[in-house]
């Protein structure tokens, strides 16, 4: 571990190095985008627009970073690269990088200045390391050449988020996956068949979650009703923090966002760790610790170990997703108990009301960073039509993850998708011979996110759809408006941030806990004064002011 | 034999010591047995958290499933190429290093040392690294592999005290006899130093076996890499797949699969391990003690 964590730290020092050496040529691309071009036009089609497939006027390659998925590891006799070429006269050149090391590898290709064109599977902010170093392309200017993607901007009203992705020149650097609505995923999951027993119904709220968990204990006095996983020693209660706290106005664990959260009435942002609204989350979750009715471990036990007493029938309750629920929980709780029955329940409502909660507070996903020197490409008006039609058009997004028609899936007349019979996917033609992703190349996580509800419902079963549904009809939260640092603020920024993060993540399992009384959280908000909380919330906010005024 | 005194002392650090030492096994050998037992598991039973040390309805299917995939094998393939290439180079550039670095009349040996011992400490760096690599054109072959870890210093050094430790008479008597510098080397000083060769070319072949990182950052192939790298995807790829709250569609590598190919990936340089270790002990002591 020693090692990876000195590489990691080369990696970072070397990237650095990297971008101070090459940021004085950092303004050659800062042109408008007039008609400058001319001389990068080479195969591109000249009436290209919403609804016309793509199709390079020659044969064109493009160098791209490809995560590998151990799950589907790449194959070269994909049919989604045979098809690629065919629809669109592209062939694409993957440089194979394993997911387990994705990031190092692409900071270590940007620092050394020799990334491929196009740059994937890249999440918003994590983009911001390379902005300095003028390695990557500010996509914003372009997107004249995208038709596809600024209608989808425009007819799901993507722009207030989209601004999140400025930076402090105004521009944004990565091309984000576009979903057309929040999807809510993460919540929790319940037993069922324990509830009907005792005649229990499915828990509205975090208070009746409170009863309920109160009631089978009541039952199974030696067992902690509530076991949680997805906690590390760094992220705490990863799922439950984001879909507890954003409930409560005060997300942590994976709902993290630099620790700050947007106050749409005061017109400014507020530190999470210190206000009361994350209080209040922290008392609710320390009744039901002192209730024994949360298991203490739930924030830094293994997954295996929250999955083993769910199964053997030691705890009752387990945060989920919809994959992690079909795959990890129910076939060896079925085993284990034929008679047991376990569903994904709403997120429970907290005093905000019913929010969409849970872990996309945004409507972004990762997507596709350019690489600067692609903007000298003959083709690079051809490169940016392909990425805008693969990515970003209905057709695009419908090929990458489903595939050819009559081959891996049929439509019927309803416009309704249906795997081939031959093809097994998400486990909805189990025992299947072939494997849409394994086999074909498509839902590939590299090519297929975002998009229409419909599309992104098209592999969910029954039982989700409703379960979205619900999610749906309630509201979302207001997006947070575009604050960003320049790169003197960012490097005092995080030099704030991160102790405050360990000291709250620290503090907050205390209290959970109940290793620190809440009497003390005065002293404890006093302890986030000395540690800058005002100074960096400051920043923050300052950054926020300043690009109201520079950019409206 | 001359039987050693056995005062009471003696015996109680006899007990003692070997209760450390089997606990020091257990400790060592229980993940490995583990391992194994999951590996010819079903994968409900360890969901469950049934299988500990002995496989929990028991099957060859894991095995079978992971055998049947080719990249699998072809990631093996270049583990062992890589593994028998730079270990024949690294023995053969540390060889030759070493044994002029042990001739103490060498003009410039001081110098020779302090440029092999300079790299220990400082690295030009992962991006200089990259960049030069890449710009001799070494990128997605096994050169990129085999020839920056050619010579491990450390290796150097321990190999450099044994020469140093050989008796100089034998080969001034060789150089009396007629026999050229190079005819020393083969015909005396090596046939001398078979314990210390057994023992680096362990060490290297140990180290070029479990080594990812090289091939991480120089291969853009799926079928380049060795197998450490599909092992490391399949295990670490996973666990932080899910951790960061990810695509949820990305699903995640059932646990008797990971369990099958550690197995698989360990046993050939295990295998190896017991013809070579009568000599590992020798070889590493001998440097030490005249080091």
């Amino acid at each position: 571990m020693y090692e990876i964590n000195r590489r990691q730290a080369m990696v970072a020092v070397g990237a650095f190095l990297a971008l101070a050496a090459c940021s004085s040529d950092g303004d050659s691309g800062g042109k408008k985008s007039g008609d400058g071009f001319a001389a990068n036009r080479d195969g591109a089609m000249a009436d290209y627009g919403v609804g016309t497939q793509f199709k390079a006027t020659a044969p064109l390659s493009f160098s791209i970073l490809y995560n590998n998925h151990p799950f589907y590891p790449i194959k070269n006799d994909w049919l989604f690269w045979s098809e690629l070429k065919k629809r669109t006269n592209v062939t694409l050149q993957p440089n194979v990088v394993p997911l387990s090391d994705y990031e190092n590898k692409r900071s270590l290709l940007i620092g050394a200045g020799d990334a491929p064109m196009i740059i994937p599977k890249t999440y918003p902010g994590q983009e911001t390391p390379f902005v300095a170093s003028g390695a990557v392309l500010p996509v914003s200017d372009y997107l004249d050449l995208m038709p596809n993607f600024k209608e989808k901007v425009a007819k799901w009203n993507l722009q207030p988020d989209l601004d999140t992705l400025r930076q402090a020149d105004g521009r944004f650097y990565v091309l984000p996956g576009l979903h057309e609505d929040y999807w809510v995923d993460y919540t929790m999951a319940v037993r069922a068949d324990v509830l009907d027993k005792l005649g229990l119904e499915i828990p509205q709220t975090w208070d009746d979650v409170h009863t309920v968990l109160k009631a089978i204990k009541e039952e199974h006095p030696d067992s902690y009703p509530f076991s949680d996983r997805w906690g590390t020693v760094s992220t705490p209660g990863g799922a439950l923090m984001n879909y507890l706290g954003t409930g409560y106005g005060a997300p942590w664990g994976w709902g993290y966002t630099n620790g700050v959260m947007w106050d749409p009435t005061a017109q400014k942002f507020a530190y999470v760790g210190a206000m009361d609204q994350f209080k209040q989350a922290l008392q609710f979750l320390n009744t039901l610790v002192t209730e024994k009715l949360l298991d203490p471990e739930s924030f830094t036990q293994q997954d295996d170990q929250a999955i083993q007493k769910l199964v053997s029938g030691k705890s009752f309750a387990i945060s989920t997703n919809a994959q992690t629920l079909v795959n990890e929980y129910r076939p060896p709780l079925k085993k284990a108990d034929p008679k047991a029955r376990l569903i994904k329940i709403p997120v429970p409502i907290g005093p905000l009301g019913p929010i969409k909660a849970g872990s996309n507070t945004t409507r972004l996903e990762n997507g596709v960073m350019i690489s600067k020197k692609a903007r000298d490409s003959k083709n690079f008006v051809a490169m940016m039509q392909f990425i805008d039609w693969l990515w970003y058009s209905d057709e695009g997004q419908v090929f990458a993850k489903w595939g050819v028609e009559g081959t891996t899936y049929t439509k019927d007349s309803s416009g309704k998708f249906q795997l081939a019979k031959d093809v097994d996917f998400v486990g909805l033609n189990p025992g299947a011979p072939k494997h849409l992703q394994k086999d074909f190349g498509f839902s590939n996580g590299v090519f297929a996110y975002g998009g229409s509800t419909e599309l992104l419902q098209s592999t969910f079963s029954d039982e989700e759809i409703e379960f979205q549904k619900t999610m749906n009809a309630r509201k979302a939260l207001p997006v947070a408006p575009p604050h960003p640092l320049t790169d003197e603020e960012r490097e005092q920024a995080s030099l704030y941030e991160t102790p405050l993060k360990d000291h709250v993540s620290q503090n907050m399992l205390n209290f959970i806990l109940g290793k620190r009384s809440f009497d003390e959280w005065d002293a404890y908000v006093k302890e986030l004064e000395a540690k800058n909380v005002s100074s960096y919330m400051n920043l923050v906010n300052g950054a926020y002011e300043r690009y109201k005024k520079e950019h409206g | 034999m001359v039987t050693v005194d056995r005062t009471r002392g003696y015996r109680v650090f006899r007990v003692v010591n070997a209760i450390i030492l089997t606990g020091v096994v257990v400790v060592t050998v229980y993940p490995f047995v583990n391992i194994v037992a999951r590996s010819l598991s079903d994968e409900f039973a360890i969901r469950a958290g049934k299988v500990n040390l002995v496989p929990v309805g028991f099957t060859f299917r894991t095995y079978e499933f992971v055998a049947s995939d080719p990249t699998f094998w072809t990631n093996y393939r270049n583990t062992v190429v890589y593994t028998v290439v730079a270990t024949a180079i690294a023995m053969v550039m540390t060889t030759c290093y070493a044994y002029v670095l042990s001739k103490k009349h060498l003009k410039g040996r001081t110098f020779l040392i302090g440029i092999a011992v300079f790299t220990m400490f400082f690295s030009g760096g992962l991006i200089p690294n990259y960049i030069l690599i890449s710009s001799l054109g070494l990128k997605d072959s096994i050169w990129a592999i085999v020839l920056p870890n050619a010579v491990s210093v450390f290796n150097l050094l321990v190999m450099k005290a044994f020469f140093e430790g050989l008796p100089t008479e034998l080969e001034e008597a060789a150089a009396i006899d007629g026999m050229s510098t190079y005819g020393i080397l083969l015909r005396i000083v090596l046939p001398l130093s078979k314990a210390v060769l057994a023992t680096m070319v362990l060490f290297y072949a140990v180290s070029f076996w479990n080594s990812w990182f090289a091939a991480f950052l120089y291969m853009s192939q799926n079928d380049l890499f060795p197998v450490t790298v599909y092992l490391r995807n399949l295990i670490a790829g996973a666990t932080t797949g899910t951790s960061v709250g990810a695509d949820a569609t990305d699903m995640t590598v059932a646990t008797n699969i990971k369990s099958v190919t550690m197995v698989l990936t360990v046993i050939p340089i295990l295998v190896v391990y017991p013809f070579v270790q009568r000599y590992f002990v020798k070889g590493v002591m001998l440097g030490a003690v005249k080091g």
